[in-house]
């Protein structure tokens, strides 16, 4: 892998930067190394980003899918109201209450070690790498998912429940046709805050070499033998992403809201 | 139609319902009334178990419902039922609030349900609010939509809880209009209410819960005039 010295920069250095300061042209130098130099910035920064994006998405999807049905089976345990809840029902609400007390109560970093390097063991860096990364993220967000779905179907009004039972639904079509959409209004907030954290979280998915956009930048450290302007840059770069995430989440808050002063 | 024996409903250690016998036939028009406490909205949502009894039986139809064997849903299908904050599904229209039930549990195809709950809006005075959202309509007028909802299943029995307590003084009436139209028609009907000019005047039959059980009974005429039990002559003179 060539390496770029200073010496060579100030050759090929375009010859209006050579009045500079010499601190400052090192600060170029480190930008064009850390970008420019082997289009690094598209081998490495966009290629991780869209890394990471995979991940994240993959692991939403995972996770609400994870969520609800652990949300539904747990709210229809709790409402069972006088009534002793049937055998089966016990069971699923007692795997449910291990899994959410396990996966809450451990780092997600300890889980991504224990699947990539007990569990699933895929190649590092390989394509298996990435799939285990999202199952990891999916199983750790569906934990939290299954909450906040959860508090959504709790704060919708008991009459609706009622309303549609008594019409002569049965539980789980009262839930998909009249509770599940009326609480998915209240909890997409919650999930947009699910969103930002899970693109953050995912950084540490390099412990199993999956090529993400903070291997890229800890990669291009292993080059330059610099720090500063990639990581500082990554920073800059996970920041925007959640700046532009909230914004979007605002926009799309306000939508629902109108919508709910028909 | 529905045979009551021995029904008691215990929250906890907390007996509302102590024991009731009643007998509702085809046809009667039955009005519960009592002081808050009494039990009478617990009893009515026991008769399509809403509320789960913890002892005695219901027989609806022939049908012990309280039986876990018999499905419950499918008699609720029958069982309309009328609360008392309405309940309509605020996340669709009116119309679509009215054809759900029907449409998703098989009885009848869009263009039916469309074309029954089109007729049932037409019966409640509201044609113009198909496409309108719970929110934008007044409380009697949600009402009036939660009675056709209930209607649209074709039910042999309607049960009312308190269908005008939340409602501004001045929208009781289209809702107990819209109530007394239903009883002319045949509809046999279970009313917990305050409203004893309605209990007068479309009741067969009026009962006084008190204390978890029924204290009097009487077809209105004698209830209202010759109240024979203390506790119901106290509360007659303090409702009229």
């Amino acid at each position: 892998m060539p390496v770029m010295k200073f010496a060579e920069w100030l050759a090929v250095m375009p010859d209006w930067m050579s009045g500079l300061p010499t601190g400052l042209q090192r600060t170029i130098f480190q930008v064009f190394q850390t970008f420019v130099f082997e289009d690094r910035w598209y081998n490495f920064f966009l290629k991780g980003l869209g890394m990471t994006f995979q991940i994240t998405l993959g692991a939403l999807v995972l996770g609400v899918i994870i969520g609800v049905v652990i949300a539904v089976i747990r709210s229809a345990h709790d409402s069972q109201r006088g009534k002793k809840p049937g055998l089966p029902l016990r069971v699923a609400n007692a795997v449910c209450r291990f899994y959410l007390t396990v996966i809450r109560g451990t780092p997600v970093m300890v889980q991504l070690l224990i699947m990539g390097f007990v569990i699933m063991v895929p190649k590092l860096g390989s394509y298996e790498a990435t799939v285990c990364a999202i199952i990891t993220f999916g199983i750790n967000s569906g934990a939290y998912v299954a909450e906040i779905v959860r508090s959504g179907i709790m704060s919708i009004d008991l009459g609706q429940m009622e309303a549609g039972r008594s019409l002569g639904l049965n539980y789980a079509q009262t839930m998909r046709y009249i509770i599940v959409p009326q609480a998915i209004k209240n909890i997409l907030p919650a999930l947009g805050n699910e969103l930002i954290t899970l693109v953050k979280e995912t950084s540490i998915v390099m412990v199993i070499s999956v090529q993400d956009l903070t291997q890229a930048a800890k990669v291009i450290v292993s080059k330059t033998y610099v720090a500063i302007v990639p990581y500082i840059s990554l920073a800059c770069i996970y920041l925007v992403i959640v700046i532009i995430l909230e914004k979007l989440l605002g926009i799309f808050e306000r939508r629902l809201r109108e919508s709910d002063r028909r | 139609m529905i045979d009551v024996k021995n029904l008691e409903k215990a929250f906890g250690d907390h007996i509302v319902l102590k024991g009731i016998n009643e007998h509702i036939a085809k046809g009667e028009k039955v009005v519960i009334i009592g002081p808050s406490g009494s039990g009478k909205s617990t009893f009515l949502r026991c008769l399509n178990l809403l509320e789960q009894p913890t002892g005695g039986t219901i027989t609806f139809e022939g049908t012990d419902i309280t039986d876990p064997k018999n499905d419950i849903n499918k008699m609720r299908q029958k069982m309309g039922m009328v609360f008392q904050q309405f309940n309509l599904f605020p996340h669709m229209t009116v119309k679509e609030n009215i054809k759900l039930a029907p449409v998703k549990l098989g009885l009848m195809s869009d263009e039916e349900a469309e074309k029954k709950a089109l007729a049932l809006l037409e019966r409640v005075g509201l044609p113009d609010k198909a496409n309108a959202y719970p929110k934008q309509l007044s409380g009697g007028q949600q009402q009036r939509i939660a009675i056709a909802r209930s209607l649209a299943m074709n039910p042999d029995v309607m049960l009312f809880d308190e269908p005008t307590s939340a409602l501004d003084p001045e929208m009781v009436g289209e809702v107990l209009e819209l109530m007394r139209e239903l009883a002319l028609e045949g509809m046999t009907m279970v009313v917990v209410t305050h409203e004893m000019g309605f209990a007068r005047s479309v009741a067969t039959r009026v009962l006084f819960m008190d204390g978890g059980v029924i204290a009097e009974q009487n077809e209105p005429g004698e209830f209202f005039s010759n109240p024979q039990h203390p506790r119901l002559r106290e509360f007659l003179s303090q409702v009229l």
